[in-house]
């Protein structure tokens, strides 16, 4: 129906606004924002052209590859623990019984809360004089002395966040399997029954093969999400101690705003940018292959 | 006549559409978010209630998000009338021609002689004047003299140098039960130069660089004050709680009750009245904060500076405005009654300031006080990335030579300004 040319125009048509929306919102500040990279730009002045100076820069910019580093790491640690830890709450709550269903909402309520509203409380519960976790150890008998969780010790600043994310995120991904698991032709599983095999071999042989799409793509959503972390950072550590717990995007921002140096910040961000596209590209790889 | 429907609907469309700024002659005017807003409420009140052809509408910014949004409606040209900031941030914005010059309406103006000395100074580029103080914050010492009669020193005289801060925090901290002599934030470098710069400065050194030509961290003493912090947290006189303050719980520190001598703000005295009213009668004593030598004494003057960006609309009434709130009866009458300081030090003496003599002594320290110049604040200073808390953290929390961080912090400092 499109071979002649009014079929072409009415397609081009129907894809027109779409195509519309994301040269105006996403190619047209993409381009922008290559450009700016190419300029030293404070907002408060005019823009002057410096040519690849900005990435001549961050290539020798060692507070950038220290908070990269550090990003990664952040993602390394957290990743596996939401996908275990998610997966493993997917199958305690999938079946459809009202208390696992409402075990699934409970544990999905944080989802829906703003980062920033979850860091800012997490920031209070960690906090040494007035926060309650402190308080709590110390009325178990478990401490004897108060414990710095933010912006003292790299480290222990890592896992408090690295907690108070798992506390906020798990129920995404585990709502996201609880979807692929019910998924699963009930057939399949009863056929596995019938032939007498163990849950352990359900779970192996059955029902991770058959989710393995959901786990890349939760894996996918995760490791993005972890390479671009920065609210809770940002409100809870704000990169203390010495700057070891600045993430890339942190970095980023204090470059762009706070410094008001928009030109090196927009270079960050692509170098940012083309690093994740690298991670997305080795995941869908791999995707593929194991779909293969 | 009836309008063809297409018409009636987008001319309502545009009504609705249209901000209520443009209807009405009003002047808009932003400023950043805190603890200072009571005031600015009370002069943007009086403001209005005096001039109701021309009122005001004050629109308040996250604190943390003043710059970036000043830069971004200067680079949309959509910019307010009148724009309260961060003194700090003046050379900056000055530098960068994005203020409008009054220089010529203060010409003749009597009271911009008496205008605190560090706003003026800030609000000053190349000889030209591009704003006036919004309010003041300095810098002084609070000790707390309960605990000073509980450790058996003479709580009516307080530490007049460092030395002495060190030998009263000393007997405080011997008295246990979690009090600490001396309070010192660990991981907030906007707090460490409002209390902790004035140390350096009142000791003859200095602190950033003006320009790329300029040398930061001079000062023969200055190695002698970081020994002195370095003593203070390591013989304990400082709670090692204290390593964690970011800023967020700074102003409640004294008021627990728990620190003998604490470097803050004018800010803290009023908020001292709902936190510790046992403390705030008559219990706080409050000096300048000293140097090495006694009779050297130092303070940070912060606080606003009130200026009209390039494209306001409504420069004259602006103009008018700042005048307003450097008039002797708004100096008292707003500032004083409130128990903010006056931004004229001409206006110190007032009825309501003379109650409470406390309030007189942190008047006064605007005479001493000073205010950074620097086109870079933000990224010398006050980030927490910057060079400057870096610094301190290692003096306060590492045995890294002190030649060394000093030498690691101008080296920072220096490629800051150079570029």
């Amino acid at each position: 129906m499109y071979n002649n040319a009014r079929g072409r125009f009415l397609g081009l048509l129907y894809v027109a606004p779409a195509l519309l929306f994301v040269l105006l919102f996403t190619a047209y500040p993409f381009g922008q924002m290559i450009w700016v990279s190419f300029n030293s730009w404070s907002l408060i002045t005019p823009p002057k052209f410096v040519g690849t100076a900005n990435y001549t820069k961050a290539f020798a910019d060692k507070q950038f590859w220290t908070s990269l580093q550090f990003t990664l790491k952040y993602t390394v640690l957290i990743t596996p623990i939401l996908m275990i830890g998610g997966y493993a709450l997917a199958l305690l709550v999938a079946a459809n019984t009202p208390l696992r269903r409402f075990a699934r909402a409970v544990i999905f309520i944080p989802v829906v809360i703003g980062l920033g509203a979850s860091s800012l409380l997490w920031y209070w519960l960690f906090s040494t004089d007035y926060g309650l976790i402190n308080k709590l150890l110390f009325d178990l008998g478990l401490l004897h002395k108060p414990v710095f969780w933010l912006g003292v010790n790299a480290d222990i600043s890592n896992w408090a966040i690295i907690v108070s994310v798992i506390w906020k995120v798990i129920g995404f991904g585990m709502l996201l399997f609880v979807a692929a698991i019910q998924g699963i032709p009930s057939e399949v599983t009863e056929a596995a029954l019938v032939d007498g095999a163990s849950p352990w071999q359900r779970m192996t042989r059955i029902t991770l093969p058959l989710t393995l799409r959901t786990v890349l793509l939760v894996t996918l959503v995760s490791v993005i999400g972890s390479l671009l972390a920065f609210d809770q950072f940002y409100i809870m550590t704000a990169g203390q101690p010495q700057n070891l717990t600045a993430t890339s995007v942190f970095y980023v921002y204090l470059n762009s705003f706070p410094y008001l140096k928009l030109g090196y910040g927009a270079a960050l961000s692509l170098i940012l940018a083309g690093i994740i596209l690298l991670f997305t590209l080795l995941q869908l790889v791999l995707s593929r292959r194991s779909h293969a | 006549m009836r309008l063809p429907k297409l018409i009636t609907v987008a001319l309502a469309a545009l009504l609705v559409a249209m901000p209520l700024g443009a209807v009405a002659e009003d002047l808009q005017m932003w400023e950043r978010s805190g603890g200072n807003a009571s005031m600015v409420d009370e002069l943007v009140r009086a403001w209005n209630e005096a001039n109701p052809d021309r009122k005001i509408v004050l629109t308040y910014i996250p604190h943390s998000e003043m710059v970036p949004k000043i830069a971004q409606a200067i680079a949309s040209g959509e910019v307010p009338d009148l724009m309260g900031m961060d003194l700090i941030y003046g050379p900056q914005f000055e530098d960068a021609g994005q203020l409008e010059d009054v220089t010529d309406y203060f010409k003749d103006d009597p009271t911009l002689k008496t205008a605190s000395p560090g706003h003026i100074q800030v609000a000053t580029y190349k000889d030209r004047l591009y704003g006036v103080p919004l309010y003041a914050d300095v810098s002084v010492l609070f000790w707390n003299k309960l605990l000073f009669k509980q450790a058996g020193l003479d709580p009516e005289v307080g530490p007049a140098s460092l030395q002495d801060i060190h030998d009263m925090a000393a007997k405080i901290t011997a008295l246990g039960d979690g009090n600490y002599g001396y309070y010192l934030a660990g991981n907030c470098a906007g707090c460490n130069i409002f209390t902790f710069g004035p140390l350096i400065w009142a000791s003859g050194g200095t602190i950033e660089p003006k320009d790329a030509a300029d040398e930061p961290l001079t000062g023969d003493n200055l190695v002698k004050v970081l020994e002195w912090a370095r003593m203070m947290h390591k013989e304990g006189l400082i709670n090692p709680a204290n390593q964690a303050e970011n800023g967020e719980t700074f102003h409640l520190q004294f008021g627990s009750g728990k620190v003998g001598i604490m470097g803050t703000g004018n800010f803290n005295l009023f908020l001292l009245k709902e936190q510790n009213a046992a403390l705030f009668d008559g219990n706080v004593g409050i000096t300048f904060l000293p140097g090495l030598e006694k009779g050297k004494v130092a303070s940070f003057a912060g606080g606003d500076i009130v200026t009209i960006p390039k494209g306001s609309k409504h420069v004259k009434d602006a103009v008018d405005f700042m005048k307003f709130i450097l008039s002797d009866n708004v100096q008292v009458e707003s500032y004083a009654k409130l128990m903010n300081l006056t931004t004229r030090a001409d206006m110190a003496k007032n009825k309501y300031f003379e109650a409470d003599p406390r309030v007189q002594k942190m008047a006064e320290a605007l005479d001493v006080a000073r205010t950074p110049y620097t086109l870079k604040f933000f990224e010398l200073i006050n980030s927490p990335q910057g060079p400057w808390l870096q610094m301190l953290q290692r003096v306060y929390y590492s045995d890294d030579p002190i030649d060394q961080i000093i030498a690691d912090g101008k080296a920072q400092m220096k490629a800051i300004a150079a570029e």
